[in-house]
C-alpha cells in the first residue's frame, strides 16, 4: 500500500465553509463532510445511480453515509457498502492544518 | 374467534358486489356474515366506523417479503398497512423455495409466492438479472413436483423482460408457466445504466397471453410503454386486447409521472395496483400501498377504481376470488378500514418529480379473518425493518442462546465453507455458480447434521444479524466476507479441529 500525497483542497475553509462542501482533490470532484470524528471526503455521486451525495445523510454516529435516493449506505472508514454489497464509495482522508484542509486518497 | 361483531356506519366499497354506500358489515367466526343495515342487539359488540371507508382487505400482488430485497418484519407491509394478502414477487426460485417456505411462516398476512424463473430466485443486490438462457437451468420435473405439492402457494411465475439476452428467457418462462398452469408475470423496464441493443419489454407484450401479467406499466426507464412522442406503442394495445393484464408495480424505479400521465390520457390504465415494496424503496418513494393508491387517485382514478384494483381485480388475476377481494357472505373477514383525507399532499414518483394531491388514502384498521389489527404505518418505516446490517463488531444476542446441536451444525458449516473460496468483488456480474456452491455446502452440512431447514437457516442468520432478514442462503453467505464469516462461525461455535476444547456452549456463555 503506497502512501498517498496530501493535496490542498481549494475553495473550502474549515471554519467558514458550510458542510458538506464541494471541492476537488487532484482534479477529482469530491464532497467533504464534517463528522464527529473530523472531516471526511467522498466521491460526489452515489456509485449506485450517480445521484449527488450533497443531500446524503450521516448516520450511525457519523460512521456511515446514506444516499437518500435508495438508502444505499456506505461505511466512511473504507467506503464499503453496508446494505449494498458489491458497491463501494471512494472515500478520502481529510486533515486540517491551520486554516486549510488537505485531502488524500485512501489505499 | 367465534365472536360476532357489527362494523357500523362506514362507507362500504365492494366493487365486486357493486356496493358503494354507507351501511353495516357483520362479521362472525372470522367470516363475513352480511353487508347491509343491521340492528344492534344487546350482545353483539359494535365498532363504529362512521366517517371512514371500508373495503375488502387489500391485496398487494407484488411485494418483497423475502430475499435480498426483503424486510425483517414482512407483516409491516401487510396487515399493518391495510393489506390482508400479498404475493412475494420473485424472491425464491425452484432452488430456494424450500428455504422460503421454511422461514416465511407465522405471518398474520396471507402470503403467496410468485417464484422467479432462475433457480436461485431474484438476485437483487443490483446485479444484472435475466440470465436464464438454457433449459438446463430450469429443472422442469422439480417444478412440476413442487407445484403438485404446493399448488396453493403458487400464484404466478416471474421473469424479467430485460437485458441483452434475447427473448429466450421469456419463452422458457412462458413455457414453464403453461406446464404449471400459472400466469406469467413479467417485469419490464431496464435497470439502472443498462442499455441493451434490443429491448425485451416489447417482446414481453408479444409473448404474454390472456391472464398473463406485465408489471411496472408506467416505468420511465428504457422499454417504456410510450414512444418518444408519448404515444402508447401498438404492441401494448394489442396485448391488452388479448386479455393481458397490466399491473402498476410502483417500486423504487418503476413509476414516472410523465409516463403515467401520457398513458392515462390515452386510456392505458393498469388493472391491478401493486406496491413493489422493497427495503430500498419503503422510505421513499413507495412508502405504502396506500400511498400508491393516493398517487393513482391524483392521476385521475376514482376511489372506487383504485379499490377495485387492490381487491377484486388482483384476487381474480391470482385465482384467489374464493377467499379474497370481496365481502360476500362466507368469505374470510378480511377488511380494510380507511380514511380519505383532504389537504395538500406531495406525491413523488421514482424520478424526483412530484405532484400535489388534494386527497390522501390512509388505512386505519385491518381485520384479518375477523381479528382487528390497528394500522401502524411507522412499523414499515422503522430502520431496523429495512436496513440490513451485518453485525460486524459484535455477536448478535440470539447466538448466545444456541443449543449444542446448533453449535455443532455451525462448526461443521465453518469447516465445510473453509474448503471453498469466495469473494463478492464488485461490479454488475454476480458469480452465481459460487453462490450456488455455498448454498450446496450449507444444505450438505445440514443434512449431515440432521438439522431441520428452518433451524439451520435461523442459526446462520443469528450469527450475523441482530434482526433476521430472510434470504437465499447462497446469496447470504456470498455477501459476507469470507475471512469474517469463518471467524465469526468459529468464534461462536468453536473450531471443528479443536472440538474437544471449544465445542461447548460455554464458549459464548
Amino acid at each position: 500500500m503506497t502512501e498517498q500525497a496530501w493535496h490542498l483542497l481549494p475553495g473550502i475553509h474549515p471554519e467558514t465553509s458550510k458542510f458538506p462542501a464541494r471541492t476537488t482533490l487532484d482534479n477529482e470532484g469530491i464532497i467533504v463532510f464534517r463528522t464527529q470524528q473530523g472531516f471526511r471526503g467522498v466521491q460526489r455521486t452515489c456509485p449506485h445511480m450517480q445521484s449527488t451525495l450533497m443531500a446524503a445523510e450521516l448516520i450511525a454516529n457519523d460512521t456511515m453515509l446514506r444516499c437518500p435516493m435508495h438508502i444505499f449506505t456506505f461505511k466512511l472508514s473504507d467506503g464499503k457498502g453496508v446494505n449494498c454489497p458489491g458497491f463501494r464509495l471512494r472515500v478520502y482522508e481529510i486533515k486540517q492544518e491551520e486554516n486549510a484542509l488537505y485531502g488524500r486518497s485512501i489505499g | 374467534m367465534s365472536q360476532r361483531s357489527i362494523l357500523k356506519g362506514a362507507h362500504v366499497i365492494d366493487p365486486l358486489q357493486g356496493i358503494d354506500r354507507i351501511t353495516d358489515v357483520v362479521i362472525n367466526d372470522g367470516k363475513i356474515e352480511t353487508v347491509g343495515p343491521t340492528k344492534d342487539d344487546a350482545t353483539t359488540p359494535v365498532m363504529d366506523f362512521s366517517g371512514h371507508y371500508l373495503s375488502p382487505g387489500w391485496v398487494d400482488l407484488h411485494v418483497h417479503t423475502y430475499g435480498t430485497l426483503g424486510f425483517a418484519d414482512p407483516d409491516s407491509l401487510g396487515v399493518y398497512q391495510g393489506v390482508t394478502t400479498f404475493v412475494e414477487a420473485g424472491g425464491p426460485g425452484i432452488g430456494t423455495i424450500d428455504e422460503f417456505l421454511a422461514v416465511m411462516t407465522g405471518l398474520e398476512t396471507s402470503l403467496y409466492a410468485g417464484p422467479f424463473i432462475r433457480p436461485m430466485g431474484l438476485l437483487g443486490l443490483n446485479y444484472i438479472e435475466g440470465d436464464v438462457r438454457s433449459l438446463g437451468e430450469v429443472p422442469i420435473t422439480r417444478w412440476v413436483d413442487f407445484a403438485k405439492q404446493n399448488r396453493d402457494m403458487l400464484r404466478y411465475l416471474k421473469c424479467n423482460a430485460i437485458g441483452d439476452y434475447g427473448p429466450g428467457t421469456l419463452q422458457i418462462t412462458k413455457g414453464l408457466a403453461n406446464i404449471l398452469h400459472l400466469p406469467l408475470y413479467m417485469h419490464i423496464g431496464e435497470f439502472q445504466m443498462q442499455n441493451p441493443e434490443h429491448l425485451l419489454a416489447y417482446e414481453a407484450f408479444k409473448i404474454a397471453e390472456k391472464g398473463d401479467m406485465i408489471t411496472h406499466l408506467y416505468h420511465g426507464n428504457l422499454g417504456k410503454v410510450v414512444d418518444d412522442e408519448g404515444k402508447v406503442f401498438p404492441v401494448v394495445w394489442e396485448a391488452q386486447k388479448r386479455g393481458v393484464l397490466f399491473d402498476l408495480g410502483f417500486g423504487g424505479y418503476n413509476f414516472s409521472w410523465d409516463v403515467a400521465e401520457k398513458s392515462w390520457a390515452q386510456g392505458l390504465v393498469p388493472e391491478t395496483i401493486s406496491s413493489d415494496l422493497q427495503q430500498f424503496n419503503v422510505v421513499r418513494p413507495v412508502k405504502s400501498l396506500a400511498n400508491v393508491l393516493s398517487v393513482m387517485m391524483r392521476l385521475g382514478m376514482t376511489l372506487q377504481q383504485v379499490i377495485e384494483r387492490v381487491t377484486c381485480n388482483p384476487a381474480k388475476a391470482l385465482f384467489l376470488s374464493d377467499r379474497a377481494g370481496s365481502l360476500k357472505p362466507g368469505m374470510p373477514a378480511d377488511i380494510t378500514v380507511f380514511r380519505v383525507d383532504s389537504g395538500e399532499f406531495e406525491l413523488s414518483d421514482c424520478y424526483q418529480k412530484s405532484r400535489t394531491a388534494e386527497k390522501q388514502v390512509v388505512p386505519v384498521v385491518t381485520f384479518k379473518n375477523g381479528r382487528r389489527i390497528d394500522v401502524d404505518l411507522e412499523r414499515a418505516q422503522d430502520e431496523s425493518n429495512w436496513f440490513l446490517q451485518i453485525a460486524e463488531d459484535h455477536i448478535p444476542a440470539a447466538a448466545g442462546r444456541f443449543t449444542g446441536r446448533e453449535l455443532s451444525f455451525l462448526r461443521a458449516l465453518a469447516s465445510g465453507l473453509d474448503k471453498t473460496e469466495w469473494e463478492l468483488g464488485s461490479g454488475e456480474r454476480l458469480d452465481i455458480e459460487k453462490a450456488i456452491e455455498l448454498q450446496e455446502v450449507f444444505h450438505r452440512v445440514r443434512h449431515e447434521q440432521a438439522m431441520p431447514l428452518r433451524d439451520a437457516l435461523f442459526a446462520v442468520y443469528d450469527c450475523f444479524m441482530d434482526k433476521r432478514f430472510t434470504m437465499q442462503m447462497g446469496l447470504f453467505l456470498f455477501r459476507l466476507e469470507r475471512p469474517f464469516a469463518l471467524a465469526r462461525l468459529r468464534e461462536i461455535a468453536g473450531d471443528a479441529g479443536i472440538q474437544s476444547h471449544a465445542g461447548s456452549a460455554q464458549v459464548i456463555a
